[in-house]
Formats: C-alpha cells, structure tokens, sequence
C-alpha cells in the first residue's frame, strides 16, 4: 500500500507543482465493485494549492461490467457534470500513462458524509427534511439532464434508438441475456411488455444510470456528491427518474419510493423547478420495471463473472441468487400497472 | 448408506454457530462476509427441505403442463428454456393468465429458497 500511496502523492504534487507533498492518511474505500476507491489526504507546500487536501483516486477494479464507461470515460462524464452544476466531487486530473500504476486512474476531491443505504434510510429525517432531501435529487437530475447532444467531449457515448431510447434499452437487454445463455422466463415476458408499453420518449440527455441510494453522500440531511458515473449514457430522461425509485433500491423502506428516502412527487416537483417540465409518474412507473429487468441483468452478469472463474466471490454469487427478488417484484409491479390502468 | 447426522443438520447447526458465536464478535468487512456465509447456508438448508417436499418437481409439472395445453414442445427436461424462448419470439400472449401462473410459481419457488422473507 505504501508504495501505492507514495505514486499518487508524486503524482499529485506534480500535477500541482507542489515542492513536497506528505501523506496524512491513505486508505482504501469500502464499495466500488467494479473500480477500487482510495482516500488520500496530503499537505502540500507551494504550488497551486498549497494546504491540506482530501482527495480519491479512482482505478479499475480487476473486472468490469459489460456496459461501465473506462475510467477516461467516466472522467470526462464527471467534467461534464459538474459543469453543468451537479453536486459532484470535483473531478482533478486523469492519468493514462499506465507505467505510473499498472492501471488508468484519476483523482477527484472527496466529499464529507456517508453514502451507507441502509444508514441513509434508517435517518431520522423529517418530513420537511426528506421533501428538501427528494427535491433537490429531482433539480440535480434536471441539471444533469441540461447536458445534450452532440457533445464534443462526450462523443464516446452511443447515441440511442432515435424513436425511442426504451426500446434501444429493450434490445440492449435482450442482447445481454442471449450473451448470459440461460433462460429468464419472467424477465422475457418484461421486456416484451417494455416493448409494447413503451411511452413516448422525452428528449435524449445526459443520464447518470445509476443515480441510487448507495450512490449519492449526505452529511446530515444535505447532499455533498453524486457518485459512480461509469454507467452514464445518452438516453430519455425517465431513465434517470425511474432508476432512483425501483423497489430495489428502497432498502427495507417499501412505502417511500424514491430510493426509501421520500416520495415521488416531490422528486417531480424538485424537477419542474428547474426545467419546467412536468413529468408523468405514469412513465416514472415505466420505468422503474425497466430498472428492474436492468438490475436483473446486471446482477446475472455478475454471477457469471463468479462462475466463469473470472473472479470468484460470494459476493458476485448471492448477487446473481437475489434476481429472483427482481422477478418476483416485475410480476407485481406490472399487475399492479395494469391493474391500474 | 446411513452417515448421520444429516447434512441439512450439520448446515444447521453450523449456521447457528456462526450467527450466534462469532457474528457478535466481528465487526465490519468480517461481520459482513460473514452474514453472507450464513446467508448462503440459509439457501443451502432450504433448497435441500424443498427438494425433499417435491417442490421444484411440482413447479416443473405445471410448466410442462402449461407448455403441452399450449401445443409447445418442450426440449427434454428444458421447459424454462422452452418458455423463455418462445417468449422471445413472441409467439405466446403476455397477458396469459395462466402463463402468468406459472411466472409466478417459478419465481416463488426461487424465492422460497433465496429470499423467503421478501415474499408478500
């Protein structure tokens, strides 16, 4: 580890023109199965930020995922980002030069405060706290979604179907499980009701793809980063919406449905402030099954990666034993739309 | 051959011992490996009590059945590959309401020995 820590302190004091950098504490992040996470804080003397910095430093983990963005990738997502006024770590500087690490890597400043789910929901927030709270993840997803095509630096990101990004997200995930090769009844049936349901597409912006409990930080009731933006992608602003209110990511707390942290119109409202558009929590629903088929197929990728013997882990293994839940929730959440209708 | 006590009681009672001795004494990493240990043995014990209630069997004859009411010719001891292809292509109505039956069954049966406590 020391030498580890010792290359990223180099290599920040040269990027900062820093006489001498000494290393305060170094340790690795918990979560991050697909990159390793390090927090790194230095004092640095001279150059252009002289003091003391918290800061992390993100490289790949020995094995991704079939549609995570490179570590170049996801620096210029975050660029991007926090451009355009997400709350997002700052992002500093890339290093590609392999010879450095032995892996691609950049550092971003570190936010305060915790992104534990389960501690996250349990909070004792207030109702006022949590509207506050759900608001604000709606005004940021709207700020992300202000992000448009073309974009120079983002010319890496795959443009989708151009009728309807559901239905490139239908045949993405198809694709997915003919490559997993083991059949997925209940997640077949989805994906055909995804297709005959799909919604008319709202314009095609900049989605984070992962915008979760998990995968946000609050320091008390007030949110400091959006994090993990290696699935980012082109694609209809619901994606974004959806995926933060999928059952999955409740963690226990079932009755508020936006990542168990509060209620869906108040995420809707918190966007509307800021575009001005109302959306329909009737295609926020169509897109919560589409998070589930999503989730489904993520998780199966990673059992896979345990069972190939590309990376054994109980871990990945009880992952891919949880799409039953996935499943289980489709068959409710699309009687329940029906129902409804 | 006799060889007792059983397997399903060894998976047992080791998973008590786990639970109960070492995961007060651990903390973080190791407290969460090893709720996950105990996790998988969870499965363990109860898919061996489902295959011995016939269970799995009883959701296989349903599918079987559903597929043959529906003139599909299952493929060997394949009927999820059979249902998962068909639905590929799109050749059964999603709204089936028997189809949705056995959707379900499938499901619950995995459940049961995943996740029973998820289950409504």
């Amino acid at each position: 580890m020391s030498a580890l820590e010792d290359t990223f302190a180099t290599f920040i004091s040269r990027q900062t023109g820093a006489s001498d950098a000494t290393v305060v504490s170094f340790d690795k992040l918990s979560g991050g199965a697909i990159q390793d996470n390090f927090g790194l804080t230095l004092d640095l003397e001279g150059g252009n930020r002289p003091g003391r910095h918290e800061f992390v430093v993100r490289q790949d983990a020995p094995s991704g995922v079939a549609e995570s963005l490179s570590r170049p990738q996801e620096f210029r997502v975050l660029q991007a980002a926090f451009g355009a006024g997400v709350t997002t770590p700052e992002p500093l500087w890339l290093c590609e030069d392999t010879a450095v690490t032995g892996q691609v890597f950049y550092v971003m400043s570190r936010a305060a405060g915790s992104a534990s789910p389960r501690k996250l929901v349990k909070s004792n927030f207030s109702d006022e706290q949590r509207r506050a709270l759900v608001r604000r993840f709606g005004a940021e997803l709207a700020s992300l979604h202000s992000v448009r095509p073309p974009d120079d630096s983002l010319e890496f990101l795959a443009m989708p179907n151009p009728d309807n990004p559901a239905l490139s997200r239908v045949a993405l995930y198809r694709r997915y499980l003919e490559e997993i090769g083991e059949p997925h009844p209940v997640l077949e049936w989805a994906l055909n009701w995804l297709e005959d349901n799909a919604p008319e597409p709202g314009p095609t912006v900049l989605c984070h793809c992962d915008f979760r409990t998990g995968n946000y930080m609050l320091s008390g009731d007030r949110l400091t980063a959006i994090l993990d933006w290696e699935f980012a992608a082109w694609s209809d602003p619901c994606e974004d919406l959806g995926w933060l209110c999928s059952r999955s990511w409740r963690f226990g707390a079932d009755e508020r449905e936006v990542g168990g942290i509060g209620y869906k119109q108040d995420l809707l409202d918190g966007y509307r402030e800021v575009t001005g558009i109302s959306i329909s929590p009737a295609i926020v629903s169509y897109w919560e099954v589409m998070a589930l088929v999503r989730w489904a197929a993520i998780a199966l990728q990673q059992a896979r990666r345990h069972m190939s013997g590309e990376q054994r882990s109980l871990e990945l293994a009880l992952t891919g034993r949880m799409v039953a839940q996935m499943e289980y929730d489709l068959l409710n959440q699309i009687q329940e739309l029906e129902d409804g209708q | 051959m006799i060889n007792r006590p059983e397997t399903r009681d060894l998976l047992a009672e080791a998973r008590k011992v786990l639970l109960d001795s070492l995961v007060p004494e651990l903390g973080g990493e190791r407290k969460y490996e090893a709720l996950m240990i105990a996790n998988a043995m969870g499965m363990a014990i109860r898919e061996q009590e489902l295959r011995e209630a016939g269970e799995p069997e009883t959701t296989d004859v349903m599918l079987s059945r559903f597929l043959a009411g529906h003139a599909l010719t299952e493929e060997s001891g394949q009927g999820e590959q059979t249902l998962a292809r068909v639905l590929r292509e799109r050749t059964l109505d999603g709204g089936d309401r028997e189809l949705r039956t056995v959707l379900r069954a499938m499901t619950e049966t995995r459940l049961k020995v995943n996740n029973p406590g998820y289950l409504k």
